[in-house]
């Protein structure tokens, strides 16, 4: 297991806290939740180790087209980067207030 | 129109628990967002999920208060280790309570589970005894409802909670049975069972066989509508006098009517099960062929010793099930019946020879407790001691297909059903305790005591089956083990659990004398008066010093997290 750290600036705030997916096999959490500070924080832990690169290119271009100021802990299984842009995606979705698609197409 | 069905199997397991609650009820307690995450994976370097993979959630059935346990099975197949355990053991614990104080609190169990995450592995094999308890306790005054969906199913520990629900609603995708298939080919080879025949598997332990031959209460469509209404049911039926777990003559008269010897199927099983069912006995009567008597040496076992020594008999019993020691004898002035299993090489059932618990010994241990159970309704209730010396439960196809998780759920059912009506039950640990086998004799006692002996381990699986479930090399996992006591196999590193009354010291445990009988007895009795005045749940394993220290920190926090957050 590793774990790794990313940090953005940012300054909308997300309406209110989200939690979506599961650790299971090429799948992943994700808990947001809204921040005070004006930056999003992430932690990371992955099973597979030896890809921080590819986290990082990933956050990067979803934290470049999404200003979310929250703290965001992602507990992942070997998610692939597809699979992980559509759970961010779908943790600011059930963020913003579709309550009713909380996982539910997991 | 016609309705389109909305799956059920499919959700997740949050979802599944908001399906059962009434529209805008349900409320999640000890979520995701607590954070109240599995402390060992971490340290065996992998990856925990928020919420330990149990939802807990609170609401409304039919407009009655419940609380809904639903297990995530793509999380670690569903496995339960100290947090999830915990936050299932503790949530029927607050119903319990709750309905103890005269608020009706309905309890619905969603299983989709392996059993013991063999990564926590004695943690697992504690809570889940911890789960059975709350359930046997619960069943007076709610019936506690088990819904196993699929896709995983229910096995190993958690196929016995499921035999100890009041009722069980399955799909024809779920499955249960003690052993799953990879380990009954693993430990009985794949002459006995081929783990990669799916046809196999489900004709065996699949849904629709399970309801047929009446392990299972309501064989469902896999429906969210479907299913909400056959809780509903099971719900409004009210508590069942006799749940299935009891039915220790019917059970009994069943496996008298079995031929092991000869081949066994689905189809036939269940037109024995409809017969005995209806009171009828079977036609064809089992042949008795001559017996080879065994020799002493084969019979010989700590179990058998130990019982010997302390019921003062050198002679083995004749009861019908040899492989089942039960006599009554005196410490003073406490009655005491004594319990072991035992090998017996010439067993109708060739896979529980060795002194594991099959399905006539499950059945057996349920039917000597229970005997001192109504023998004693009036009267002072005898100790019930539990001698423990078993390797493990039996791995087998017959025993699948015959339901020996029923066997188990009917032994632990018996154990915990002693303990709540006053009997103080105690089990002494001389040799193995592993597993299901363990779960079924001697971790529903009040107390337990073991032998400080290097050859007494708790364990739930062996090394080479749970090195092969966990995929990881034998030397990873004994380095493993060195960090998370709960993974170890000598009874040292589980007595940091807590869950021991008393580790005895300096007792010959192979070959005990005189001196080393009265050791025991001093400490049996000693146990048998603190179990009479103390409460007759499992609690002071977790008040206990070691627990208090650290051992149960997990268990401990996960039940005040509940307390808080119940309502």
């Amino acid at each position: 297991m590793e774990t790794l750290l990313f940090e953005y600036p940012a300054a909308k705030t997300v309406p209110r806290r989200a939690h979506v997916g599961v650790v299971g096999s090429g799948d992943l959490e994700i808990i947001l939740e809204p921040s005070p500070e004006p930056r999003t924080h992430i932690v990371v832990r992955t099973g597979c180790e030896g890809f921080g690169d590819t986290w990082k290119l990933v956050l990067d271009r979803f934290f470049s087209a999404n200003d979310v100021a929250a703290t965001v802990t992602i507990n992942d299984f070997g998610a692939t980067p597809g699979v992980v842009t559509m759970r961010l995606a779908q943790a600011l979705e059930v963020s913003r207030g579709h309550e009713e698609n909380q996982g539910e197409f997991c | 129109m016609r309705r389109i069905k909305e799956s059920f199997v499919e959700r997740d397991a949050r979802n599944r628990a908001k399906a059962v609650l009434d529209r805008g009820t349900f409320r999640e307690i000890v979520g995701p967002f607590d954070r109240v995450e599995s402390p060992h994976l971490v340290m065996q370097g992998i990856v925990p999920q928020s919420d330990d993979g149990v939802i807990v959630a609170r609401g409304k059935i039919a407009g009655e208060p419940a609380v809904v346990i639903s297990i995530e099975g793509k999380f670690q197949g569903g496995g339960i280790g100290e947090v999830s355990g915990s936050k299932i053991a503790g949530a029927l614990e607050f119903a319990l309570r709750d309905n103890e104080k005269g608020i009706r609190t309905r309890a619905v169990l969603l299983l989709d589970t392996g059993g013991v995450r063999l990564q926590e592995a004695n943690y697992g094999l504690l809570c889940i005894a911890e789960i059975q308890a709350a359930i046997v306790a619960l069943r007076r005054y709610v019936p506690v409802v088990g819904v196993i969906p699929g896709k995983i199913g229910s096995f190993g520990g958690m196929s016995i909670t499921a035999g100890l629900c009041s009722a069980l609603i399955m799909t024809r995708e779920g499955r249960i049975g003690l052993n799953g298939p990879e380990v009954i080919e693993q430990e009985a080879g794949i002459e006995e069972f081929d783990a990669s025949d799916r046809e196999l598997i489900w004709n065996t332990i699949g849904g629709a066989q399970r309801h047929a031959a009446g392990f299972v209460d309501e064989l469902v469509e896999d429906d969210v509508d479907a299913i909400r209404k056959a809780i509903h049911a099971a719900c409004e039926k009210g508590c069942h006098d006799k749940p299935r777990s009891s039915h220790v003559d019917l059970y009994g008269s069943l496996l008298r009517e079995i031929d092991p010897a000869q081949p066994m199927t689905p189809v036939r099983f269940r037109e024995m099960w409809n017969k005995v069912k209806g009171g009828n006995s079977y036609t064809h009567k089992r042949r008795e062929g001559t017996k080879p008597s065994p020799k002493d040496g084969e019979l010989a076992s700590r179990g058998r010793v130990w019982f010997n020594l302390l019921t003062g008999r050198s002679q083995p019993l004749a009861g019908e099930v040899p492989s089942v020691l039960c006599a009554d004898a005196r410490i003073g002035e406490e009655r005491v019946r004594y319990i072991a299993v035992v090998p017996n090489p010439v067993s109708r059932f060739p896979r529980a020879r060795q002194g594991e618990v099959g399905l006539e010994e499950g059945w057996t241990l349920a039917k000597y407790v229970r005997e001192a159970v109504e023998a004693d309704q009036d009267g002072d209730r005898r100790a019930i001691v539990a001698i423990v010396d078993v390797p493990s439960q039996a791995y087998g196809y017959l025993e699948e297909l015959m339901g020996i998780h029923q066997a188990c759920a009917a032994a632990v059912d018996a154990y915990a059903t002693a303990r709540l009506a006053g009997h103080p039950v105690i089990a002494l640990l001389v040799g193995h305790a592993i597993s299901g086998a363990f779960l079924s004799h001697g971790l529903q006692a009040n107390r337990i005591l073991a032998i400080d002996d290097h050859a007494v381990h708790v364990h739930v699986m062996s090394k080479q089956s749970a090195a092969r479930i966990t995929r990881r090399h034998l030397e990873e996992l004994e380095e493993a083990a060195k960090k998370v006591p709960a993974i170890a196999y000598d009874i040292r590193s589980f007595s940091t659990l807590g869950a021991l009354h008393a580790l005895i010291e300096g007792v010959n445990a192979d070959a005990p004398g005189e001196e080393d009988r009265a050791v025991i007895q001093a400490k049996l009795c000693e146990a048998i008066i603190s179990a009479r005045s103390a409460s007759r749940d499992l609690s002071s394993r977790l008040s206990s010093d070691e627990a208090q220290k650290g051992g149960r920190a997990a268990s401990i926090l996960v039940r005040k997290r509940l307390a808080e957050q119940w309502m």
